[in-house]
């Protein structure tokens, strides 16, 4: 099949990948299958993070300057290229953190009143 | 923004590392993932498999990476355009003719718009030339305008205007100069002081004038226009150089930059002490003698509506303190217009005519273009649904042949460009004709940027309608054999469409062109009423000023009696001008105010005007007009005062219906006073004195029998042209100093009165042989590809037996139809157009039947020719290929 759309269903809110990607840097620099892998632990399995769209936000923070990307070996001795935070990227951490907190406590209370 | 920059860059150069980059990326992960399928216990083929579904569309997801990178945008541009010109160099055939095509609607735009923009939008090459007026004295009431003003009118005006800085005056004059013993008659301008410091004109050698050199007494000086100080040899020490004119040392004190001058093109400037005719006390007392042209510049802040409001209180107060000038029952009033405005208006509808023709061209074009276009993304629907079914966007793909169209369209133009110049030095002649302005043409920056907006919005649109199109099909990756066939129907439509607007839009051009062509041809029809041919004339200035009366009729009369002696030479007269002569053509006829004195003008009569010639005796018999009634002119009459007058007939028509003009008196109101009461000794038979295209006006004919009328005429007995040596010759041996120039056979004269009809039908016809070649070559192309299209179907009919005649037919009608419902529209559209056309017409009334009748015929004639060629191509058609024909 040449589309690859993932289910709508699964596919992250708007924003909420990049800030998930953001913070699982936060801890140290990892690699792009290291993020998924993190990621599914997690959340327990519950966010499972399509190759097709996490290369992309990848780049787009890169692109942003928000993380900086250095090729290094693998804990299984292969080229392998890690991602890190920047300065202009934990700022932008803190404040997607922030706003994440306030939007989701708020449809927090709506949901569960 | 230097960072974008940087990382724009970074991502066009850093391309092939980016991509080896993502692509170890990817594999790394999808490794990782094989790893893990197999820790859980698959085998090595099933863990590869899953993880590769796992992972989906690898391409697609690069692709998505590369549209993360900003230089991204830039990048995929590059490779449309140059996918664009491989696909354009793939199909040279349709390259070319798209090319062409487009080449000739920007070249035709460009030229026109080129001339347009010279001569209507240009800023004017003055200082604040926005803020310049020209005043216009009008009487409306007598049907009189543009009367020039006299020296009392003009101070009333400079001192009553609240809202002018001042006011400046202009008139011309001819005066022969004397430099180096060499005598020549020169157009001479006799303006203000400070004429150049209003309108913001820098000398480029010298100074311009002072207040000082306008005074009673002043020296003498004199300043060259830039083309008449090129012309004599442009040296920088011109300035202090001593010339003699009307018996006077003149010092030259400056050279004019080379700007187009205003109101006409003259070749030296006077201030007015210097005309011996303006600083003459009596003229400058009377307020009747009228000679002069007025500009003013606008105060800071003032419009020419306050302007205009403003004088026109000064008008009321003059026309009411010299109530016996300004009559009240004619009317008086003061127009201030825009100098811009003022120099163009006689150019402004031709050309806006001319532009919107040239739109029409291009429409035509564009509408070719489309088509081809649209013929070739026929072809090209497999390609683009495989590049969709890759991963390719609709939007990238949209873009894709946008960007291919936008390159057909800039070749296009550029070509274009390369072609304008030819057809510009055509149009600089024409509108030399109407307006000084024309030397300002030339293709510089705005012309440039127009032809650049036409041909880029031309690609754009060109493109947009086949991608609007195209992205249909994208939509379904794989179309559906029947979704195919409905698409192809409704294109079908569109391609018609396009083809019916380019037969219409020619089929106007056509009708336009065919009135022009009428037109033309009833003019070289029109009876002149004089024998043009064998007609020698040219402009004589002696040097002693025509003062002298004695002196100068003896000289007129002995180059009577030297030319006629010359063997080739059939009869010789001398007159203030002759007819076809172009300065008259371009300035029409004369109004001056008469009287007649069996008929004294009743109170509140608006004062008759006429057109009056001053000519000599065998003036009539040489350009041979016939004299109806009465009497010709003869020798004793130069010789009596006051003398005797002859009219044309329209003249005895208009003013004398009811009674005999021989022997009635007439008297001219000559600016300063009336002339004697003259008798009216014939009628002569209407001329058309100002060129075929102008009707007979109310003609009085003076006898010269006072000053020097230069115009000489002869009648040769062989070519006219070439006795002109012979002349010359016996004219320095009457005297050296003649100046002698204006030299014209009549016929040539003739010939250039016509310019303007000629190169309206010219241009008219090559857009129309333009828009009909295009458009032909559109039926043709539909129908080729009609044909290419039915070949299974053509294959089928052949097989059970249709003949190829009325297949043919068949295919031919359907080009027909499209050529016929153009038409159709095509003669409503023209209908309604020509109307536009109606004052460049002579004798041909814009909805002409002939025209509209051999422009439909013609067409018709056209695209079924062009029609049964394509349709032709049948007889190729193999019955058993074309039914394996896909």
């Amino acid at each position: 099949m040449a589309r690859t759309k993932s289910d709508p269903k699964r596919d992250l809110l708007q924003g909420t990948l990049d800030l998930l990607i953001l913070k699982t840097l936060d801890l140290q620099a990892m690699h792009g299958w290291g993020i998924t892998l993190r990621i599914q632990q997690l959340s327990e399995n519950v966010l499972q993070v399509n190759q097709g769209s996490l290369y992309p936000a990848l780049h787009r923070l890169e692109e942003r300057d928000w993380i900086r990307a250095t090729w290094s070996i693998s804990e299984n001795n292969r080229q392998a290229k890690y991602y890190e935070l920047t300065r202009q990227g934990r700022k932008q951490l803190a404040e997607e953190k922030h706003n994440w907190l306030r939007l989701s406590g708020a449809v927090a209370r709506i949901v569960g009143a | 923004m230097r960072s974008r920059f940087l990382s724009v860059l970074r991502f066009l150069f850093r391309r092939r590392d980016l991509e080896r980059e993502i692509d170890a990326e990817l594999r790394f992960h999808l490794d990782h993932l094989i790893e893990q399928n197999i820790a859980r216990g698959m085998s090595a083929a099933d863990a590869r498999r899953k993880a590769a579904l796992m992972v989906g569309g690898v391409e697609a997801t690069k692709e998505a990476c590369r549209d993360a990178r900003t230089g991204r945008l830039v990048e995929s541009l590059l490779q449309d355009i140059q996918y664009g010109v491989r696909v354009l160099r793939k199909n040279p055939g349709f390259a070319c003719t798209a090319i062409v095509t487009l080449a000739l609607g920007v070249g035709a735009n460009t030229a026109i718009f080129s001339v347009v923009y010279g001569v209507l939008l240009r800023p004017l090459p003055y200082g604040h030339g926005g803020q310049l007026v020209v005043l216009h004295q009008n009487v409306p009431q007598a049907n009189v305008f543009d009367v020039p003003f006299s020296v009392k009118e003009l101070a009333d005006y400079r001192e009553g205007a609240q809202t002018l800085q001042s006011i400046v005056e202009h008139h011309t004059m001819n005066f022969v100069l004397m430099d180096r013993d060499q005598a020549q008659r020169v157009d001479a301008a006799v303006v203000s002081a400070n004429f150049f410091d209003v309108l913001g004109v820098k000398p480029l050698v010298g100074r311009t004038f002072v207040a000082a050199d306008d005074a009673p007494g002043a020296d003498a000086v004199v300043i060259f226009s830039h083309t008449y100080w090129q012309s004599h040899g442009g040296d920088p020490g011109t300035v202090g150089r001593i010339v003699q004119m009307n018996g006077r040392p003149h010092t030259v004190i400056g050279v004019l930059p080379a700007i187009p001058q205003y109101p006409v093109a003259s070749d030296i400037y006077v201030p007015t002490s210097q005309c011996p005719t303006r600083s003459n006390p009596r003229f400058i007392d009377n307020r009747n003698a009228r000679m002069m042209t007025a500009f003013g510049r606008l105060k800071e802040g003032a419009t020419v509506e306050q302007v205009q409001a403003d004088l026109s209180v000064v008008a009321n107060t003059i026309a009411s303190t010299h109530p016996e000038t300004y009559l009240k029952q004619d009317g008086y009033t003061l127009v201030a217009s825009p100098l811009q405005d003022d120099l163009t208006r006689r150019a402004r509808t031709m050309f806006l005519v001319l532009l919107g023709v040239a739109g029409f061209v291009l429409l035509i074009a564009c509408a070719n273009v489309a088509n081809l276009l649209l013929a070739r993304l026929l072809k090209l629907e497999r390609e683009l649904a495989v590049r969709a079914a890759l991963g390719a966007s609709r939007l990238r793909l949209v873009r894709q042949v946008l960007t291919e169209s936008i390159v057909l369209s800039i070749c296009g133009g550029a070509a274009g460009l390369a072609l304008a110049p030819v057809a510009l030095r055509l149009l600089v002649q024409f509108a030399q004709r109407f307006t000084t302005r024309a030397a300002e043409v030339r293709v510089d920056t705005p012309v440039l940027a127009f032809a650049m907006l036409v041909s880029v919005g031309t690609g754009v649109l060109l493109g947009l309608a086949p991608a609007l199109f195209s992205s249909k099909w994208i939509e379904s990756a794989f179309p559906q054999s029947a979704q195919w066939s409905t698409a192809n129907r409704s294109r079908h439509r569109v391609r018609g469409a396009l083809v019916v607007i380019q037969v219409a839009v020619s089929v106007v051009l056509l009708a336009g062109a065919g009135l022009m062509i009428r037109t033309f041809a009833r003019l070289q029809q029109a009876d002149p009423g004089f024998a043009a041919d064998h007609l020698l004339t040219m402009r004589l200035s002696p040097l002693s000023p025509p003062f002298d009366t004695q002196r100068v009729r003896e000289l007129a009369d002995r180059i009577i009696v030297k030319v006629r002696a010359l063997p080739g030479i059939d009869s010789v007269a001398l007159a203030t001008s002759f007819p076809f002569n172009p300065a008259g053509v371009v300035n029409g006829p004369g109004k001056i105010s008469f009287e007649i004195d069996s008929q004294p003008p009743a109170r509140g009569d608006v004062t008759p005007t006429t057109d009056v010639r001053v000519v000599g005796a065998g003036y009539f018999e040489t350009i041979r007009q016939p004299i109806l009634r009465g009497r010709s002119f003869e020798e004793r009459d130069e010789r009596t005062d006051p003398g005797v007058l002859v009219i044309n007939q329209t003249m005895a028509r208009h003013r004398f219906p009811l009674e005999d003009p021989l022997g009635k008196r007439m008297r001219f109101n000559v600016g300063t006073n009336w002339t004697p009461w003259q008798e009216i000794v014939g009628v002569a038979a209407d001329v058309r004195e100002y060129g075929p295209g102008q009707g007979p006006v109310d003609e009085v004919y003076g006898v010269f029998n006072r000053g020097f009328a230069g115009r000489l005429i002869v009648r040769t007995a062989l070519d006219p042209a070439s006795m002109e040596p012979t002349v010359r010759a016996a004219l320095r041996e009457i005297d050296p100093r003649i100046a002698i120039d204006n030299v014209y056979t009549v016929e040539r004269a003739q010939y250039e009165s016509m310019t303007s009809p000629r190169v309206m039908m010219l241009l008219l016809g090559m857009f129309a042989g333009l828009a009909a070649l295009i458009s032909v070559s559109g039926i043709a192309a539909v129908m080729a590809l009609a044909v290419g299209q039915r070949t299974r179907e053509i294959g089928v009919r052949m097989a059970l037996g249709a003949r190829v005649g009325s297949i043919i037919g068949m295919v031919m009608r359907q080009g027909l139809v499209l050529a016929l419902a153009g038409i159709g529209v095509g003669m409503a559209g023209a209908a309604a157009l020509t109307r536009l056309l109606f004052s460049f017409l002579y004798g041909t009334s814009p909805t002409d039947v002939v025209t509209f009748l051999a422009a439909p015929v013609l067409f018709l004639a056209v695209s079924a020719a062009a029609a049964f060629v394509s349709a032709r191509q049948v007889v190729f058609i193999d019955p058993l290929v074309a039914l394996r024909h896909e």
